[in-house]
């Protein structure tokens, strides 16, 4: 009967693709076996089949039957969680295109149809992307949660010494602090991929407007596959932070990997052969900048660039070595205080 | 007020969740397939709706108490489940416990009444 078919098969979709071909073959024969003994006369009718299947349940109530848990890809308990931060990288990506678009249209004008058009797709695309990582994240801690939530009849063993601690309020993170971090993260993440060519010396010496970028752009954007996972990464970090709002042992190791992978990539990239405008100088001699200021300039300028795009990775690593050490100084400090004391009298 | 009668069924039905296991495991030294469990269970008293038993065999199957077959010689398809040594284990232990329990709660509602 069609209607059987159709009530097996509403169940069987709702259910892992290994459990389906044996579920639906002992949920016809249990429907069958009803109906036989149901049947008033040895052809049952649509009406009985219809009694059978109202008896057995609506098919997603009899598949989470057989699943034995519900199925979320973002639970009821991270949910608020999860739109915060999608409004959060929503606003953070609208914000950043914005000023793109917006410094973009001031140096050139007579573009503004192209510019705009552009602005639009880099907002959808921006848009579905941020949409699709957060999501990711958030489904990886969900997943990452049920793993470690009892079944219905398993039992799980653990100590009273794994509960969490009581939260202690020196170490409770602000959640401005998270909510900054991503904005910044998908800011510095969206410069990178479609703004670095606004990153540059902009002169009117010649009398009109001359661009000369640092950043060879062609081959920062070989890197994009990178840029966009310590994007994704990083925003990870900051959901981290907003979903414990508290300094823990886990969230520093996390940090501090995430600053060691980033001084690793960064110095990758700055050595790559061509990454700098290998043409940086002679760009800007082009354009009159040193008849107007002076010959005399173009050595010591010249001097500044060969020192500032050689050493710049020193600089990152130390302002990194600094960060993580205030992190664990922060860190030790709070160990040093020993856990609140609740004095019970 | 709620209904004493209702407010009945929403307990018992919490009890009977865990007898149920006990009831499968007692009727499976011979293989049975479901719907002839539920028939036999209901014959002894035990009611258990169909959309209950048939995600439970498959639980207990996982937890290794039972083993399963497909019968394809008759003319509708039918996976048999039987109980494995293990199972019978779980079940002698869980029949001592039921008794305990039924024991003690007899002995306590005997005490209410005195």
């Amino acid at each position: 009967m069609e209607v059987i078919d159709r009530y097996v098969h509403a169940v069987i979709r709702r259910l892992p693709e290994g459990m389906r071909e044996d579920i639906r073959k002992e949920l016809h024969g249990l429907i069958e076996d009803m109906l036989e003994e149901q049947a008033a006369g040895p052809v049952p009718t649509p009406e009985e089949a219809e009694q059978v299947l109202l008896h057995l349940g609506h098919p997603a109530a009899m598949a989470a039957k057989y699943r034995g848990h519900e199925r979320y890809l973002v639970g009821p308990q991270l949910f608020e969680s999860y739109l915060s931060v999608i409004k959060v990288v929503m606003i953070a990506v609208i914000a950043s295109l914005s000023v793109i678009f917006v410094v973009e249209t001031a140096l050139r004008p007579n573009e503004i149809t192209d510019q705009f058009t552009s602005y639009i797709t880099s907002i959808v695309s921006a848009a579905s992307q941020g949409f699709v990582w957060v999501t990711v994240v958030f489904a990886m801690i969900e997943y990452g949660i049920r793993k470690k939530t009892p079944s219905e009849y398993g039992s799980m063993s653990w100590r009273p010494s794994d509960l969490p601690p009581i939260p202690d309020s020196r170490a409770e993170i602000k959640l401005s602090e998270p909510i900054a971090g991503i904005i910044f993260t998908v800011l510095f993440t969206i410069v990178l991929l479609s703004g670095a060519e606004l990153l540059a010396i902009y002169t009117t010496a010649s009398g009109e407007l001359s661009i000369v970028p640092f950043i060879n752009f062609d081959v920062l954007y070989r890197f994009w596959p990178f840029i966009v996972a310590f994007g994704v990464a990083g925003v990870g970090k900051e959901i981290y932070k907003m979903l414990v709002r508290q300094r823990t042992a886990g969230l520093l190791a996390y940090h501090i990997i995430f600053s060691v992978a980033g001084v690793i990539f960064a110095g990758f990239l700055l050595s790559e052969p061509g990454f700098w405008n290998p043409a940086f100088m002679e760009q800007l001699q082009a354009t009159g900048i040193f008849i107007e200021a002076g010959n005399e300039f173009f050595e010591p300028v010249s001097r500044i660039w060969e020192t500032v795009t050689g050493n710049l990775i020193y600089l990152i690593i130390l302002i990194t070595l600094i960060d993580i050490g205030s992190e664990v100084f922060k860190w030790l400090r709070l160990k040093k205080a020993g856990p609140i004391t609740i004095n019970i009298p | 007020m709620a209904d004493v009668a209702e407010t009945i069924q929403t307990i018992l039905s919490e009890l009977r969740r865990g007898t149920i296991i006990i009831g499968v495991l007692s009727q499976l030294e011979e293989a049975q397939y479901g719907y002839s469990l539920v028939t036999v269970l209901e014959d002894k008293g035990i009611p258990v709706d169909p959309g209950t038993l048939y995600p439970l065999l498959r639980r207990l199957e996982k937890q290794e108490l039972l083993a399963s077959s497909w019968d394809t010689n008759e003319a509708r398809p039918r996976k048999y489940y039987v109980i494995t040594p293990f199972g019978r284990e779980v079940y002698a232990g869980l029949c001592l416990e039921w008794k305990a329990l039924n024991e003690a709660m007899t002995k306590i509602m005997n005490s209410e009444e005195a």
